[in-house]
């Protein structure tokens, strides 16, 4: 029931990289998610799409890799590990 | 065009299901809106098709700080619809257990998320630095709330014991004995900590709206009574749908409730305490005077005093009920399900509660309808602080914020999860 809230922050942060690199767009996002994030794959790039539509992350390749490591500290976690600019020059 | 790829390692996090924006212009309070982002769960649509007995389960997963008032609620209603009377013993035991409820959601608010906007600490963690006996006091009132409802409903969190007719079982006497004893020391405590609450800088300020709560004969009421409010309502609450509405508005995803034809107005602990004060027991309105407490209190930063007012209620009507319980002859009484539609209101911690059924001849839930307190306190909330704003408009907005914030948290705002606390913009137009 927090995804919604999750993506918007995401959504904010991809739109504030992408402000720092005078980006025009976003074109990839390479996540990770951790074997306890309340996310899978599908679950998590539907949600993607949904919250991208409109911003500067609209149709970015997203790149996921799922944990099964359930003792790695970072289990709960969803991190972005890097993005794909497009950068004007 | 160049391609770049940038490093991030950014950790995402939930950071809130609600923001409340504040929109000045020209020196004026040109909007307030408090937005509802998380999405709408569709209880009301999946309970539709399910069991009348499985109402009380389904709907305790919609809060894990108040689960009791939804079943609650969901009982009362199914009661209504099938026209069943519940003996003396259980309607204690349904007390007993909301006294548990109140006591755990009063005692999280009013120590881990309101002392530290009084005390000046951004939460509780950092005020446990410098009061650690304050955050340790508030943690074991709120385990003795937990302990009643574990004990009365098997755990503490989404508990499920409570039945449509009563309890799956219920306890024996001396199960309750040893509880009633360490309830004792809670009371005491409890009693110093509504003195404490007087000692917490206290802004001046009034906001006037309509407040709305159960009024019973007798009772500071729980489960049982009519809805009254300071100017004039009362009703059964089978004529809820006749003077309350609920709106779509395009800002939040939860609905506003509103009285027809007038507008916003408050539940919870402030409207309960204004219009049942004399229903008090006459050592907690000896408390109340003695701290100094209006017979009507329309200052929403007095609320922490009102919280811990009912607070100490909960405990004495606890320890009272467990003194008087003589266990039921049966847990529960037999229901045959009919073609109804049922009501109840009942006072969560956040405010009065509304549900409504329909079902079918063999039980099977046709309709449902949920209004819970959050939503029906959203315009008065709004209201509130556009009227506080407005002879502030020239702070500084850091202090601005952090005023409005404590503000908001006034009414203890329940979004699924209180503890993920709202985001609070203001923006400034010339």
């Amino acid at each position: 029931m927090h995804e919604v809230s999750l993506m918007r922050a995401l959504m904010a942060k991809l739109e504030s990289l992408a402000r720092e690199q005078r980006a025009k767009r976003v074109k990839g996002v390479r996540v990770w998610l951790g074997a306890l994030s309340h996310f899978s794959a599908e679950h998590f790039r539907e949600h993607f799409e949904e919250a991208s539509r409109g911003t500067t992350a609209h149709d970015a390749a997203l790149e996921i890799e799922v944990s099964t490591d359930l003792a790695d500290p970072r289990a709960q976690d969803v991190i972005v590990r890097s993005i794909d600019v497009e950068v004007a020059g | 065009m160049t391609n770049k790829t940038i490093k991030v390692d950014y950790l995402a996090r939930v950071e809130g299901e609600g923001a409340m924006v504040v929109r000045i212009k020209n020196g004026r309070v040109a909007d307030v809106k408090l937005k509802i982002f998380e999405p709408p769960r569709f209880f009301e649509a999946f309970l539709r098709g399910r069991s009348y007995m499985e109402a009380p389960d389904i709907t305790a997963r919609i809060c894990g700080i108040c689960p009791v008032a939804y079943q609650m609620s969901a009982v009362h209603a199914m009661e209504d619809a099938l026209a069943v009377a519940i003996p003396r013993s259980i309607r204690e035991l349904r007390r007993l257990i909301y006294c548990g409820e109140w006591i755990e959601s009063h005692a999280l608010h009013i120590f881990m998320l309101h002392a530290p906007d009084f005390l000046g600490y951004p939460d509780a963690i950092r005020m446990a630095k410098d009061h650690p006996k304050l955050v340790q006091q508030g943690l074991e009132l709120k385990k003795l709330g937990n302990e009643i409802i574990s004990l009365l409903a098997g755990r503490a969190i989404h508990p499920v014991n409570v039945r449509v007719g009563g309890f799956y079982r219920v306890p024996a006497r001396q199960e309750l004995a040893p509880l009633a004893e360490r309830l004792k020391h809670g009371c005491d405590a409890c009693r110093d900590d509504v003195r404490w609450t007087r000692t917490l800088p206290m802004r001046e300020y009034s906001h006037d709206t309509e407040f709305v709560a159960l009024r019973h004969p007798t009772e500071y009421p729980m489960n049982e009574g009519r809805l009254v409010s300071s100017r004039g309502l009362d009703i059964h609450a089978r004529e809820y749908d006749a003077h309350f509405e609920e709106e779509h508005v395009a800002h939040s995803n939860a609905l506003h409730s509103v009285i027809k034809g007038r507008g916003a107005y408050l539940t919870g602990p402030l409207a309960r305490y204004n219009l049942n004060r004399d229903r008090l027991p006459a050592s907690v309105q000896e408390v109340a005077r003695e701290v100094g407490l209006a017979a009507t209190c329309r200052n929403p930063f007095e609320s922490i005093i009102v919280r811990a007012l009912e607070m100490l209620y909960a405990f004495e009507e606890a320890i009272r009920v467990i003194a008087e319980y003589e266990p039921p002859e049966v847990p529960a009484v037999a229901c045959e399900p009919r073609a109804a539609t049922g009501t109840a209101c009942t006072e969560a911690p956040r405010g009065s509660l509304y549900h409504r059924y329909t079902i079918d001849a063999k039980g099977i839930i046709q309709d449902a309808k949920i209004v819970p307190p959050t939503s029906q306190n959203q315009k008065a909330i709004e209201d509130d602080l556009r009227q506080y704003v407005a002879p502030r408009v020239d702070m500084p907005t850091d202090q601005l914020r952090a005023e409005c914030e404590q503000a908001i948290r006034n009414y203890d705002p329940c979004i699924s999860c209180a503890t993920h606390f709202l985001k609070l913009e203001v923006e400034r137009e010339p």
